[in-house]
């Protein structure tokens, strides 16, 4: 009995050195790193780019922001014409609210006048009635829990070959923890069918540990259970590299010294031309990331700070 | 550590020292700490007064170094007047009416918190050969109580209780008693019918007792009374009182009482009495009610010197419960925070299983835990039903709380009507915090799914169980009640806990691949 209780202690004493948890995410990353009254720089979409932007870190491009309901119509009138953009409350998390167009799908005619249509991911059509709307819920707050928000509208991105032949519908990310301004940590997330082309892990997205020096993918998992092929496209997850690795560390740091928070998770995405671009930084990134790379946080850490250039 | 460890050490030293204080120079004890059980005592009467005159007597207990009652009430039919007063040593309640209707109620009801007493008699004592006059009128012989009658002679010689000490004779006589066979006997038994029965229920034992220690010199008194147990009855009891060297000495040959009286035995008339006196053909019944609860011993009230908020709040008037209540909040929010923070368990808010449970502790578990799921399922239901409009946070919000109102009482109206009291009595004081929670419950349903939403439901369950059963264990309150500082060592632990950075016990099996692959390597 004693011997068992000896032993399980061991165990635990074992996995708390070796795994990071959130209790010690909390008291040592966060804390110490991020200030609470900086959390709104990077939990704002828009106030985020703009400090992205005063660094001159890439980012996707900025097509027009809806400032409130009165702002719904005028920006509603400059979409008419647009195609292949995302719609985003300035304040939402967990992808709520998202709303990404393609093409238009209407006449030849190109007046503003026609009812507008694009075409949507996994089929749909979305109506310019519709995309009134989802802007107008957006400034109304519903997707965060403030009283009022703001839309952003952004040019969509695409991603590069090596991500498209991956996984041709959505976007594939790379979600790159900086500490200070090291990355230490980085794992690429791929959507699958049932993640309905959203990359997070918890919707369904397959998670590749990327090494953090070479950018070779080097293992993967989907929900806990290890695998090596897309398991609807059937191509190779590990065994590559990620294109341009070495600017994709570049930007991540740059991202991160443009804010003042110290402890983030950058979310980026490679397009066509090679060019890493910022989707948005997280003030809370989570510890899944741990799970995908079979490596805790301080690990880690420890590995990073051998390699970075004294 | 370091930063907190000086305000750590203060804080677990100060309330240590109290206790130490306590314990060595106030001299607390573990009896005085304990709570105690008080009883609530309502008695129902009703009656047929075909619209005629009708009188009601019973008796109201006293409060004294056995017994202490508060928070008397009494009920009546309009028809009726209500007078307390004293009668000789007891006190009287008597209701008188006029045009009577059939079928009127009558109802009287207090609360009594009562302390065993036992008292030695000291071997020595002599049967005294005097009494004053008002003591000597307890040697006189009644028409139940033949002191003069020859076989209660004879039985006083035949156990020897004619001579020896005070102490010897009342213990003969006590044998004597209480070896008659009992029997439940509806009605009155006199002394001589007992005897010669060689059975008798507690009057007739009674009676023979006073008898008895009467013919040999013992001033003596019956007793009447109730034995305080839960639940709903129609016997009363009757002991008996001998006077000892200046005091009342209570005896019940009957259960078995020497010189002592039970906490759980009321008195409520001394002297040959009925319970009940009323006007004849009525059609008079009665029963005798009795819940129990535990409340802090009278002595703790009393004996704390420092910080005393039992008096304060007895002061205040404020019910002691909620004293308790809000004592116990801060231990149920620790084990809330064990829960969440080492056990790594999903609940909704901090706080709100330990409301939950300092809830369920004043109506019981079970149907603390069903109302509380009833609430949740209504209030998802008209969340979904507003879904619709899109509203704002804080409409929506105050939406829900009307909703965990109406369904509240909604519940308690149909446990009512199918006669289900705990449920229909179920706590409101959480209602705000049931609002809150069902949204949560609600955005996690939608957010999260319904497999994370019922995870969390169902650990804030676990959670409410574990505060209960800490909350509302005697341990603990007696702790709190006798010791309000542990309240310090409660944010002592707190700061630990706050800065403990330990991987929570579930996350072993979040990462348990992690590890295995670790552990291997």
């Amino acid at each position: 009995m004693f011997t068992r209780l000896k032993e399980l202690f061991e165990r635990y004493r074992y996995a708390s050195q070796h795994v990071v948890g959130m209790n010690r995410r909390n008291a040592k990353y966060i804390y110490p790193n991020n200030a609470r009254r900086d959390y709104p720089l990077v939990d704002d979409k828009i106030l985020c780019k703009e400090q992205l932007a005063q660094r001159g870190v890439p980012t996707a491009e900025t097509l027009n922001i809806c400032h409130g309901l009165f702002d719904v119509e005028r920006t509603l009138h400059s979409l008419a014409l647009e195609s292949n953009f995302v719609i985003k409350p300035a304040n939402g998390s967990g992808g709520k609210g998202i709303l990404v167009l393609g093409e238009r799908a209407v006449g030849s005619d190109d007046t503003a006048q026609t009812e507008a249509k694009w075409l949507a991911p996994a089929g749909k059509v979305v109506t310019a009635g519709q995309l009134r709307s989802q802007l107008g819920n957006i400034v109304f707050g519903a997707f965060g829990r403030k009283l009022a928000d703001r839309a952003l509208i952004e040019r969509k991105l695409v991603p590069h070959e090596y991500f498209r032949s991956l996984w041709p519908d959505g976007v594939c990310d790379l979600r790159i923890i900086v500490l200070g301004e090291t990355p230490i940590m980085a794992m690429l997330r791929v959507p699958t069918r049932g993640s309905g082309g959203k990359a997070n892990l918890h919707q369904g997205g397959i998670g590749v540990a990327v090494n953090i020096a070479t950018g070779r993918t080097e293992r993967a998992s989907l929900k806990g259970q290890s695998l090596r092929f897309h398991p609807e496209s059937g191509v190779e997850l590990v065994g590559g590299t990620i294109p341009g690795w070495q600017r994709v560390l570049v930007v991540a740091r740059l991202a991160a010294s443009s804010v003042p928070l110290d402890y983030l998770g950058v979310d980026l995405v490679i397009d066509e031309d090679g060019e890493p671009k910022v989707l948005e930084l997280n003030a809370r990134p989570g510890l899944e990331i741990q799970n995908v790379n079979g490596l805790s946080l301080e690990a880690a850490q420890s590995l990073a700070r051998a390699l970075e250039p004294v | 550590m370091r930063s907190g460890s000086g305000l750590l050490a203060l804080l677990i030293a100060f309330p240590l020292f109290l206790i130490t204080y306590k314990v060595g120079a106030l001299n607390y004890r573990l009896e005085d700490i304990l709570p105690r059980k008080q009883y609530r005592v309502a008695v129902d009467m009703s009656l047929d007064g075909n619209l005629g005159r009708v009188a009601v007597t019973t008796f109201l207990p006293q409060s004294d170094e056995h017994q202490q009652i508060t928070e008397e009430e009494h009920i009546a039919d309009p028809s009726f007047r209500f007078l307390s007063e004293t009668e000789g040593l007891n006190r009287v309640a008597r209701w008188t009416g006029s045009a009577v209707p059939d079928g009127a109620k009558l109802s009287l009801s207090y609360s009594v918190l009562a302390t065993p007493i036992a008292y030695d008699i000291d071997p020595g004592l002599d049967v005294p050969d005097g009494y004053s006059q008002s003591i000597a009128a307890y040697l006189k012989p009644t028409d139940n109580i033949q002191v003069d009658h020859s076989d209660v002679r004879a039985t006083l010689r035949e156990v020897g209780a004619d001579n020896g000490t005070l102490r010897q004779r009342l213990q003969r006589i006590y044998q004597r008693t209480s070896a008659l066979r009992s029997r439940a006997f509806k009605g009155t038994t006199d002394a001589v019918t007992a005897l010669r029965l060689g059975e008798a229920s507690c009057n007739g034992k009674s009676r023979l007792f006073v008898a008895m220690a009467r013919a040999t010199g013992i001033p003596s008194r019956l007793v009447g009374g109730l034995i305080l147990e839960e639940g709903q009855k129609r016997t009363s009891h009757q002991w008996v009182e001998a006077y000892v060297g200046g005091h009342w000495v209570p005896f019940d040959p009957t259960n078995d009482h020497f010189a002592r009286l039970p906490a759980n035995y009321l008195v409520l008339y001394r002297n040959d009495q009925a319970l009940f006196s009323h006007t004849a053909d009525v059609n008079f019944d009665y029963t005798l009610a009795t819940s129990g609860k535990l409340v802090p011993s009278p002595r703790i009230r009393t004996a704390l010197s420092v910080f005393n908020v039992w008096g304060l709040f007895e002061r205040l008037k404020l019910p002691f419960s909620l004293l308790r209540t809000v004592l116990m909040l801060p231990v149920g929010a620790l084990v809330v925070v064990l829960f969440r923070n080492v056990v790594g368990m999903p609940t909704f808010g901090t706080f709100l299983p330990a409301l939950i449970a300092a809830a369920a502790g004043e109506t019981g578990l079970f149907w603390g835990l069903v109302s509380i799921v009833v609430v949740i399922l209504a209030t998802v239901v008209a969340r979904q039903a507003i879904e619709s409009l899109r509203l704002l946070h804080s409409p929506t919000l105050a939406i829900l709380l009307a909703v965990v109102v109406l369904t509240m009482l909604s519940t308690s109206l149909l446990a009512d009507l199918v006669g289900l009291e705990s449920l229909a009595r179920v706590s409101y004081f959480p209602i705000a915090v049931m609002a809150i929670a069902s949204e949560r419950f609600y955005l996690s349903l939608v957010e999260q799914g319904r497999t994370s939403a019922f995870k969390q439901l169902g650990g804030t369950l676990l959670v409410v169980l574990a505060c209960y059963a800490v909350m509302n264990s005697l341990a603990m309150q007696a702790l709190l009640g006798a010791f309000p500082e542990v309240l310090l060592l409660v944010i002592a632990a707190n700061i630990y806990l706050g800065k403990w950075i330990g991987v929570r016990i579930m996350e072993l099996w979040r990462f348990r691949s992690l590890l295995q692959q670790r552990a291997m390597a």
